[in-house]
């Protein structure tokens, strides 16, 4: 995504941002451009959102939440169900907050999301609000992300706590991206990052002539904002990871449900190593074990997943938050996979699903990239204090 | 018809003997391999690191010589040679003197004991005798056959009739004063000569006070000093104070470019040799300064440059041009060096010790034993080989590799031994092999769903574990281990009587998997395999410990922890035993025919040496006519004509009937593995497909001239590269007007920064063409601007002469290149001017010329790339085929049944083309001459159920054995092409992947058993 390629359009806003939004969308879907859009729309509870196809523009009008406070689903996992057999002939445009579009280019590049026909819509996201707040108040949490929203405040606390700190909510690898921190409220800056999203707004009658230098300007010192945020946040998070007691004693009270891995949209195997029937072992092993340490703890292994995990998705791993929210025992999962991802990813200089072209590291091999990452681990090793 | 045999003789058993005895002994035949010393293996395992990729020598080699040693085909003779060859191609006798050994080799295990009582101390010829062996030794730590021999010249009771330590001493009751030479004959259809080359030897030689002054050591002396199985342990010390040197000076070209003791030739590895050298001692000492003192830096081959440019920029080597006349040697050892700068400026420098680059010469006994054999040396004593006959010697039948016919390096030995091995071909009967009765099914004992029972063997090794080690306690403890229902301790598990007794046990026992506590399965896991293979038992039912590299050598001094360590590997080798099942070596058909691309030189030879091996050849050319870039080629620097070559060459490969000519058509798509390849070829003048099947490719695409961009090429009629010069030579179609200054510009569009390589020929073009210039205009001059001749080999000779002739030779930097000017632009004949700097005189020189030669190098085709993605193999940097390995398998890729050579590959000259096409066609016909072969036991295997088709396996597999099926979204494994390497297997976060002998299971349940002894 080329920065003379973004062009953006604007259009008034009427009836608030999600009525305005709903019109485009219904627009594009009237269009010979898109046969269907793939959106949040409210569970009939009221206290949820569930991703919909839709092809009917009068559904997309009335039921439509493009916008959603929370994310039960990440969107990368329902873009994947639609097209990990292929992209079918169906042209899609999906709406989707940018951690959600950076999950679905980590999952295009590992053949688990196939984009050819896919549209990617995304915005500037102040945060999602945690999952717990919506089914505890329904309609406080809607209205409080709608006033962020309509404010401009892209430094609420109220926000996931990962939220707090994210420094990629603005615009990535998204067709279309919607600029919600231009400081004009009074209109709905639409950008263009591709042809496909140049293609789709203008299917939507609207004219993309303008340099949105503004709306650039003010995502920018949001972003060094966040930045910050992200500083402080990682140091009081380094001595909750760093250190196998510290860590161990981060998930100590785990309860080795996998609520996480499921709700992890990178996760992406059919079944988990560790949900297999070749991890369990035979009860001899672990009676020896417990013999000689006095004790062991079951069921077994709990902390070992978790560093499996890491092992196998920290370099993708976007830091959505999916997995505090699924997790029932509260424990701070996404805070200590985003802490380790941001190192990972730092050692492959490598942003998982910022750009589509960039290969993932694993799968490329740079002769100078060992020499880096050994002298990370050789610094970091210089810095951690002794815990035996 | 002449006669054929089915034997072979090679003579020399250095990494070129190694070589041609394994392509030999792969294609059915039987070979004899006579070897002088006592092991095979030649100078490599001398060398501790390798240029350009500084990988371990011995570490490359040990496979290679453990393959030849185990090869059924192979009868090793070490300690022999050869005496006399009579008889003609197809029926040669061959009489082989085998010298006593006075030890056993059945009996002998080489464990030491007898070294370690033998009172006599040698010189140790292979640490260049910078430390002492006994009388009966070793020849070295993992010399293959692993067996000790008396040297008869130092034994006190072979010389003096008393001791006899050895014998009372040694076990195996192997020692056998009563020994005696031996000879036999041999009766072979050709005969391969790998002898070899000698260093030379600079006592006395020049001012350099080799031997008389503490720190000068010869390069092949520092090297052992590298070695970390070197006498110092790697640690490079001086000899006049054990210290570390800090300055330390290469001195090249000791005893090679120099007329004035008959050594006008250029030795070509002794360069890169210091280069190396000089990196790996600034590796060992951080603080060292080296210095090479050099005439041309020849740095000449594939990724040569680029070495020579990371020893300067990244390790700070510092090279002067100069030529050293003096080394005096201080109180204090220091070495005080006098030279002379190209400006004639004399300079002295103190270094602390003194690298002597000693060149490369034929072996000392060579001229006894070409007089024996009836073959012709040259005028430096080296084998003769004509050229355009690369790989023959003068006498039909005898063919020459490696060092013995002219200096090479490693990878050229190896090309030139695979090279000569398509030579023998036409003498020998070759016949498609059917797979070995016991390699396929056998009566297996079926041990599916049995319970395991599992024999264990603790090994003595002599004293090597004992000593250390108390194994009668590992063996008693191994016996308490579930599963286990016998253990014992033995003294030699190796040991043929060992064996059987495994054996016995097996059967006694009703055991079902095997487990040996002993020493490196890299060296013994096949002889322990074949044994229970032997007792009916499915050969990967085996699982060893090492209790002897990692257990008591490596704690020598803690015996009760070593022991209890050597308890821990014998529980977890267990642990993984208990998990063993059965693995199937899967039999892959493999075509005979074999598809040659490229109707070049290369392409030419390579299908010629199969067709003439019996194999139908389909040859693909794209252009209309046969030949590349010999077309353009008119002289040769012997005198022989490369025109005439080409079109006998041309003839034949048109008169035979077993290849297929394809010329004007392209290869559309490539499908398949080794073995079972189909191929669509299309022509684009008829537009027709043409489907092949074929068991092997050989990729023989050529390259390119460089098109040069500098230099006003392309501004006048008078400047032109260096082929179209040879092309002016020879139709006398010089540009009209006089024809006087001839200045020539080396290194056009090699050496750049964005392309650091050397074209390797255009130095040699350029006396070769400046040479027949002088022949048909001796009053030319010519002006050659350089930055380093690089005329090696017996190039060497041919540069002496032009300069003889009275060509100028002026160097220049990459920042100081030699300008020409067109006088009047537009006007195609306009006078030339062209400005370099001389800086012997110091001072530009400008030169009025009528013609000016830009040797223009050797570009890669733009086309490689697509080719390279059909067949998915590589390409380096410069779009060059990448081989797979580029010291041991310079003409194989890493995907099987895929070779490569001629200038697809990198630069050369037509020898060396010519050597590398046969080498290519012979590397195919190993496995050609098959009808199959078998898969690999150990290989990965993927659990369809569970994989997510994300492909990270297949970007990780470095044989293209694994692939995901786009309909499917599940990867496959090709059981042809997988190598068991498990990369797949660990870059698999699904689970779904799993690699047979070193499953997950097996691994997990050798873990857990540490895991449990770690708490301990």
């Amino acid at each position: 995504m080329s920065t003379d390629s973004k062009s953006g359009g604007r259009i008034p806003i009427e009836n608030g941002i999600e009525q305005t939004l709903r019109k485009v969308l219904k627009e594009s879907l009237k269009s010979d451009l898109i046969d269907a859009l793939l959106l949040p729309v409210k569970v009939p509870s009221g206290d949820s959102y569930a991703w919909i196809l839709m092809q009917d523009p009068a559904l997309v009008e009335e039921e439509a939440s493009p916008m959603a406070a929370v994310m039960p689903v990440q969107g990368a996992k329902a873009l994947k169900s639609l097209t990990r057999k292929g992209n079918g002939s169906l042209r899609v445009a999906a709406m989707m907050r940018p951690c959600e579009v950076r999950g679905t280019i980590e999952l295009s590049k590992l053949n688990q999301i196939n984009l050819d026909n896919v549209t990617l819509i995304s915005y500037d996201c102040p945060g999602a609000l945690p999952l717990s707040d919506m089914s505890d108040a329904p309609q406080d949490t809607e209205e409080a992300f709608m006033g962020l929203l309509s404010e401009r405040n892209f430094e609420s606390t109220a926000v996931k706590p990962v939220c707090q700190f994210c420094t990629e909510f603005s615009m990535g690898a998204a067709d279309v991206h919607i600029g919600m921190a231009d400081p004009d409220t009074s209109q709905l800056l639409l950008i263009s990052g591709s042809e496909k999203g140049t293609a789709f707004l203008s299917a939507t009658g609207l004219k993309v002539d303008e340099e949105p230098s503004a709306w650039e300007k003010q995502t920018d010192s949001i972003q060094k904002k966040r930045i910050q945020q992200m500083d402080k946040a990682f140091q009081t998070i380094q001595p909750m990871v760093e250190g196998f007691d510290n860590l161990a004693d981060t998930f100590s009270n785990c309860i080795g449900c996998h609520n996480c891995q499921s709700a992890c949209p990178i996760c992406y195997c059919r079944q988990c190593y560790s949900d297999s029937k070749e991890s369990s072992l035979e009860s001899a092993y672990y009676l020896d074990k417990a013999e000689k340490r006095g004790g062991i703890s079951l069921p077994h292994d709990r902390l070992m997943f978790h560093v499996g995990r890491l092992s196998h998705m920290s370099l993708s791993c976007v830091s959505c938050g999916q997995c505090t929210d699924a997790c029932p025992v509260s424990i701070p999962v996404a805070k200590v996979f985003s802490y380790v991802a941001a190192q990972t990813q730092q050692a492959f200089e490598y942003k998982a699903g910022k750009t589509a072209g960039e290969a993932i590291p694993l799968k490329e091999y740079k002769e100078d990239e060992l020499k880096k990452i050994h002298e990370m681990t050789k610094s970091a090793e210089s810095q951690e204090s002794p815990h035996e | 018809m002449a006669k054929k045999s089915k034997s072979v003789l090679v003579v020399g058993a250095g990494i070129a003997g190694i070589q041609a005895s394994l392509d030999l002994a792969e294609m059915g035949l039987d070979v004899h391999l006579v070897e002088e010393s006592p092991t095979i293996g030649g100078r490599m395992p001398q060398l501790d690191k390798t240029f350009p990729t500084n990988d371990c020598s011995m570490c490359i080699l040990s496979p290679k010589m453990s393959e030849c040693a185990r090869h059924p085909g192979i009868t090793l003779h070490t300690l022999s040679s050869v005496t006399s060859i009579t008889g003609d191609p197809g029926n040669l006798k061959c009489r082989v003197l085998k010298r006593a050994k006075y030890v056993d080799p059945v009996k002998c295990v080489a464990c030491g004991l007898c070294e370690e009582k033998c009172p006599v101390k040698v010189d140790d010829a292979f640490d260049m005798a910078l430390r002492k062996r006994k009388a009966i030794s070793r020849y070295f730590l993992q010399s293959i056959p692993a067996e000790y021999t008396i040297d008869k010249e130092h034994c006190l009771y072979l010389t003096k009739g008393v001791c006899k330590l050895c014998e009372k001493t040694c076990p195996a009751g192997a020692i056998k004063f009563d020994d005696k030479d031996q000879e036999v004959e041999l009766k072979v259809g050709a005969v391969i000569m790998a002898t070899g080359i000698d260093a030379f030897n600079p006592i006395g030689f020049g001012h350099f006070g080799y031997h008389l002054y503490k720190n000068v050591v010869t390069s092949l002396e520092f090297e052992r000093m590298l070695s970390a199985s070197g006498p110092f342990g790697g640690h490079v010390v001086k000899a006049s104070d054990q210290k570390e040197p800090k300055k330390l000076a290469f001195i090249q070209c000791v005893g090679s470019r120099d007329e004035s003791i008959n050594k006008n030739y250029c030795s070509s590895a002794c360069c890169m040799f210091a280069i190396k050298q000089s990196i790996i001692a600034k590796e060992h000492i951080k603080a060292l300064e080296p210095t090479v003192f050099y005439m041309d830096i020849r740095a000449f081959g594939k990724d040569f440059d680029k070495y020579y440019d990371k020893a300067q920029n990244q390790y700070g080597v510092k090279f002067i041009r100069s030529k050293i006349s003096e080394i005096r040697e201080k109180e204090d050892g220091t070495l005080k060096l006098k030279y002379s700068l190209e400006n004639g400026e004399i300079r002295y420098e103190q270094f602390d010790m003194v690298v002597l680059s000693i060149g490369l010469e034929p072996r000392k006994n060579l001229e006894a034993l070409a007089g024996q054999l009836d073959i012709n040396l040259n005028e430096f004593g080296f084998c003769r080989s004509e050229a355009f006959k690369p790989v023959q010697t003068s006498r039909p039948g005898i063919y020459v590799c490696g060092g013995m016919n002219g200096p090479k390096d490693i990878p050229e030995s190896v090309v030139a031994a695979s090279g000569a091995v398509a030579g023998t071909l036409k003498s020998l009967k070759i016949e498609r092999q059917a797979l070995a009765a016991s390699d396929g099914e056998s009566g297996e004992i079926n041990v599916i769903g049995e319970r395991p029972r599992i024999g264990t063997f603790v090994c003595h090794c002599g004293i090597n574990i004992a000593g250390v080690v108390d194994v009668k306690k590992v063996a008693a403890e191994a016996g308490e281990l579930p599963n286990v229902e016998h253990a014992e301790n033995v003294m030699y598990a190796c040991s043929s009587d060992c064996l059987e007794t495994i054996k016995q046990r097996i059967e006694e026992h009703h055991l079902n998997r095997i487990v040996v506590a002993a020493c490196t399965p890299r060296t013994h896991e096949p002889l322990f395999r074949e044994t229970i293979k032997e007792a009916g038992l499915n050969p990967y039912l085996f699982e060893m410990a090492n209790i002897r590299d990692q257990c008591s050598w490596a704690h020598m001094d803690e015996p009760e922890l070593a022991t209890s360590k050597a308890g821990d590997l014998v529980k977890m080798a267990v642990a993984k035993a208990r998990n063993l099942s059965p693995l199937e070596r899967l039999p892959i058909g493999i075509n005979p025919k074999a598809l040659v691309i490229g109707g070049g030189l290369a392409g030419m030879i390579a299908a010629l040496s199969i067709a003439e091996a019996g194999h139908e050849v389909v040859l693909v050319e794209k252009d209309k006519e046969l030949g590349g870039h010999v077309r353009k080629l008119y002289y040769h620097l012997s005198g022989k004509d490369p025109q005439a070559l080409l079109s006998e060459t041309i003839q034949k490969v048109k008169k035979h009937k077993a290849i297929e000519l394809l010329v004007n058509h392209e290869i559309q798509q490539i499908n398949g593995y080794v073995g079972n390849f189909t191929t669509t070829i299309h022509s684009p003048k008829t537009d027709k497909e043409t489907t092949v099947e074929h068991g092997a490719v050989i990729v023989a695409t050529g390259a390119k001239e460089h098109r040069p961009s500098e230099y006003g090429y392309g501004q006048s009629t008078r400047i032109v590269t260096q082929t179209e010069f040879e092309k002016m030579i020879h139709d006398q179609s010089f540009p009209k007007g006089r024809l006087r200054n001839v200045v020539m510009i080396q290194c056009v569009g090699s050496r750049e920064p964005d392309k650091m390589v050397c074209s390797r020929v255009c130095c040699s073009d350029a006396m070769k063409n400046g040479l027949e210039l002088k022949k048909v205009n001796p009053r030319a001059d010519i002006f050659v601007c350089y930055r380093d001749i690089r005329t090696y080999g017996f190039k060497e000779k041919y540069y002496t002469e032009l300069r003889d002739k009275g060509a100028m030779f002026l160097r220049f930097e990459p920042d100081g290149k030699p300008k020409v000017e067109v006088q009047t632009i537009d006007d195609p004949n306009s006078k030339l001017t062209v400005t370099a700097f001389d800086p012997i005189m110091e001072k530009e020189v400008v030169i009025a010329a009528d013609l000016v030669v830009l040797s223009a190098g050797i570009d890669a085709l733009e086309e490689n790339s697509t080719l390279a993605k059909m067949l998915k193999v590589p390409l380096n940097a410069d779009g060059m085929f990448l081989e797979a390995h580029v010291k041991l398998r310079p003409v194989d890729f890493a995907t099987d049944g895929i070779f490569v050579c001629g200038l697809a590959h990198g630069p050369k000259d037509m020898d060396e083309t010519m050597a590398q096409a046969q080498a290519a066609a012979s590397r195919a016909l190993s496995f050609l001459t098959k009808e199959s072969i078998l898969a690999e036991g150990t290989i990965a295997e993927i659990n369809a159920d569970l994989c997510s088709g994300c492909g990270y396996c297949e970007e990780v597999c470095a044989y293209t054995a694994i692939e995901v099926n786009p309909e499917t979204q599940v990867a496959e494994v090709n059981d042809a092409l997988c190598k068991g390497c498990g990369t797949c297997v660990a870059s698999c976060r699904c689970g779904a992947l799993d690699l047979r002998g070193f499953s997950n299971k097996q691994l997990f349940s050798v873990f857990n058993e540490l895991e449990l002894i770690k708490e301990d």
